[in-house]
């Protein structure tokens, strides 16, 4: 997935979605939703947000939230928390903060980034209508405050608010009773955007406008045309101006700003025009001011400045879609952790325990475990290909191997109805390696293994891989699957993995393999063998997401 | 994109070589290209798979999945090049029994010349 920012969604006014983190290293940048307190930072791989350098402490920091403020607490970590540059053993965090935690430049947290406000905006918008330019403005003191507009509202992206503030400063400078803005839709057509009146009403009919002089003015080369009609000598054709009186009407084509203009369309240096993507339309008649005296500087100011407050505004708008589809992905990441939260069924003669280590939001593994009368059952199997559409297909998985276990179904049978959904629903390329054992109190085990790394058999300190597997589901309809068993004893402990695990890369390219996996699952605990993957690593980032599953069968 | 794909004509048989590595993303879906438009040149296909230094479980969904519609289609693709690392993964995934695989392109194609299936 490739957006050309990953910035977290602003949220600073309660409206119920969590405050965000940004964890940049090196060339990766995760957005993690701060869905909970207190919220851990260390380089133990539990920790809510893991960072897997050596300097960063085992139980490095915390945000905790309080009545609604943040606040990183550091651990008494051996190198320290850094909130913007400065070191701190707690601090209250502010929007963008920029947290660092042992280690510097390299790896650091942005809080709850934003971009920019809309209220300076909205608060311009209100001097700006109440604001009174009297005769006595001259014309210079009016184009300061137009470029003073331009500029603040530069910072935002609303481009309705936009084009509404262009509206009011433009008939507030021009004095003139009406004002229309027009903008080129995708298709080119020219299309009424908004209309204000002198009296700040929105003017939602454009009838009585002069089509043809707006016309004229969009084919036209020049920085606008205004028709005095008291002067013109000839109004054949000019049907509004006639019937509606109109007096004086002002066009000012809204030309792309030309420095975009020349990197788009690759033009000649010095082309004549620049792509025109609007106009601005401002009448009035002959009852009331003559605006006709209205000097060129201000209708200059107006033509280049308003084109790119647009075209800026424009820019922001795609940004902004932008950054609403990654909060989206973001709640759809945390409703996924929450369908894989598994809660670990009690039984009297094993201990079960798993630890997922995702590289991305969101992920194609999942692991479950199910405890009926058939046996305690566990479940592991990572979906192919990553991200939205992996993820998406995994809880499917999830949900349909959950339901047949706990109703029950033979082994078998589940990874058929599996396979037949995938097969059937016909969805592409996609498939699953899946592995479920079912462990008995006597401690005999029956497996049924598609396509999956094959499980570790940890016994008196030697590692047994039983080897029966079969095709993975989804790949091929008429795919049959059978199962086999093996025995546990007392102090045997069953490890699933799935294969981001042994095809974790380091820097030099090397895989962590079966080899260092049978090593470190000999004597490690869960935890260790998630330490040695890590420091086999480096800092080079997960290409997959790493499961673990392991089972201690006590009898 | 980390994918370079070599192809040549040896005896009547299409050799397509990718070079790099079939993953997910774009690698997958330039050598799905590159299947399906000698597939619908051609029936007789290896694919030398000497040149590929990793391919994870997108590219194997690809393969699996040209080579199936590729059968579909009457056309066959033959698998030659594989290093132990690709041999393992097909071995643990079975896929073994699926794909004719075979020691060095000229085997390959000489059961196409043989007629064998």
């Amino acid at each position: 997935m490739a957006f050309p920012t990953i910035v977290g969604p602003s949220s600073g006014t309660g409206s119920g979605v969590f405050p965000t983190l940004v964890f940049v290293q090196g060339n990766e940048q995760r957005v993690i939703n701060l869905d909970h307190s207190p919220f851990g930072v260390g380089r133990k791989v539990d920790k809510d947000l893991v960072i897997a350098d050596p300097r960063v402490s085992r139980d490095h920091a915390l945000i905790v939230s309080e009545n609604g403020v943040f606040s990183v607490v550091d651990q008494g970590s051996k190198h320290g928390t850094f909130v913007n540059g400065e070191r701190v053993e707690r601090k209250t965090l502010e929007r963008n903060d920029r947290l660092e935690f042992g280690v510097r430049e390299v790896a650091y947290v942005i809080f709850n980034p934003q971009h920019g406000t809309t209220n300076s905006a909205r608060e311009f918008l209100s001097q700006i209508s109440g604001m009174h330019i009297s005769d006595e403005t001259t014309d210079l003191e009016k184009l300061v405050l137009f470029l003073e507009a331009a500029r603040k509202l530069n910072t935002i992206g609303v481009l309705d608010e936009i084009l509404m503030t262009l509206l009011d400063v433009t008939l507030k400078l021009t004095r003139a009773e009406r004002a229309y803005v027009y903008m080129k839709n995708a298709r080119g057509e020219l299309r009424l955007a908004a209309g204000r009146n002198a009296k700040g009403e929105p003017l939602l009919d454009d009838k009585t406008i002069s089509h043809s002089i707006l016309e004229d003015a969009l084919n036209s080369n020049s920085e606008f045309v205004l028709t005095d009609t008291s002067r013109s000598a000839d109004l054949t054709g000019r049907k509004s101006i006639v019937a509606y009186d109109l007096r004086t009407v002002i066009c000012v084509p809204l030309r792309k700003p030309q420095v975009q203009a020349t990197r788009d369309a690759e033009a000649p240096a010095g082309a004549v025009s620049a792509e025109v993507m609007g106009a601005l339309y401002v009448d009035s008649r002959f009852a009331s001011r003559d605006i006709s005296g209205v000097s060129n500087d201000i209708l200059h100011a107006i033509a280049t400045e308003a084109a790119s407050l647009i075209e800026n505004a424009r820019l922001v708008q795609a940004e902004e879609a932008g950054r609403r589809y990654q909060q989206e992905l973001s709640i759809a990441a945390s409703i996924q952790q929450r369908l894989m939260a598994v809660t670990i069924p009690e039984v009297p003669f094993a201990k079960l325990a798993g630890r997922n280590l995702s590289c991305k939001e969101i992920g194609g593994d999942f692991f479950d475990a199910v405890n009926t009368n058939e046996g305690l059952t566990i479940v592991l199997a990572d979906v192919s290909g990553k991200g939205v559409s992996a993820a998406l297909l995994a809880s499917t998985l999830q949900g349909m191997i959950y339901s047949q276990l706990t109703a029950g179904m033979p082994l078998t049978e589940i990874v058929t109805a599996v396979n037949r959904f995938f097969t059937d629903k016909n969805i592409g390329e996609k498939y699953a390696t899946v592995i479920i054992a079912r462990v008995q109190h006597d401690g005999n085990v029956e497996y049924v293994n598609c396509g999956h790394i094959l499980p570790l058999v940890v016994s008196s300190g030697e590692i047994q891989r039983p080897a029966f597997g079969n095709l993975p589901v989804g790949l091929l309809p008429d795919a049959t699957y059978k199962s086999d068993h093996c025995q546990l004893k007392p102090g045997d402990r069953l490890i699933l993995v799935t294969d981001g695990v042994t095809e974790a890369e380091n820097a030099r390219g090397d895989f962590f393999e079966d080899s260092r996996l049978e090593q470190a699952a000999k004597t490690g605990t869960l935890e260790q063998i998630f330490t040695a993957i890590s420091s086999f690593c480096g800092g080079t980032p997960l290409n997959d997401d790493c499961t673990v599953v392991e089972l201690l069968y006590t009898g | 994109m980390s994918l370079k794909i070599d192809v040549r004509q040896a005896e009547g048989v299409t050799i397509i070589s990718p070079q790099g590595r079939i993953v997910f993303g774009e690698e997958a879906a330039a050598l799905r290209e590159n299947l399906k438009r000698t597939l619908a040149s051609t029936r007789q296909v290896v694919l030398n798979l000497a040149g590929v230094s990793y391919i994870d479980s997108g590219g194997l969904g690809t393969l699996v999945g040209v080579y199936s519609s590729a059968r579909a289609g009457g056309a066959d693709i033959k698998l030659t090049g594989l290093g132990q690392r690709l041999r393992d993964v097909l071995q643990i995934t079975k896929l073994a029994t699926v794909f004719e695989v075979y020691d060095n392109e000229q085997e390959a194609i000489a059961t196409f010349h043989r007629g064998a299936a």
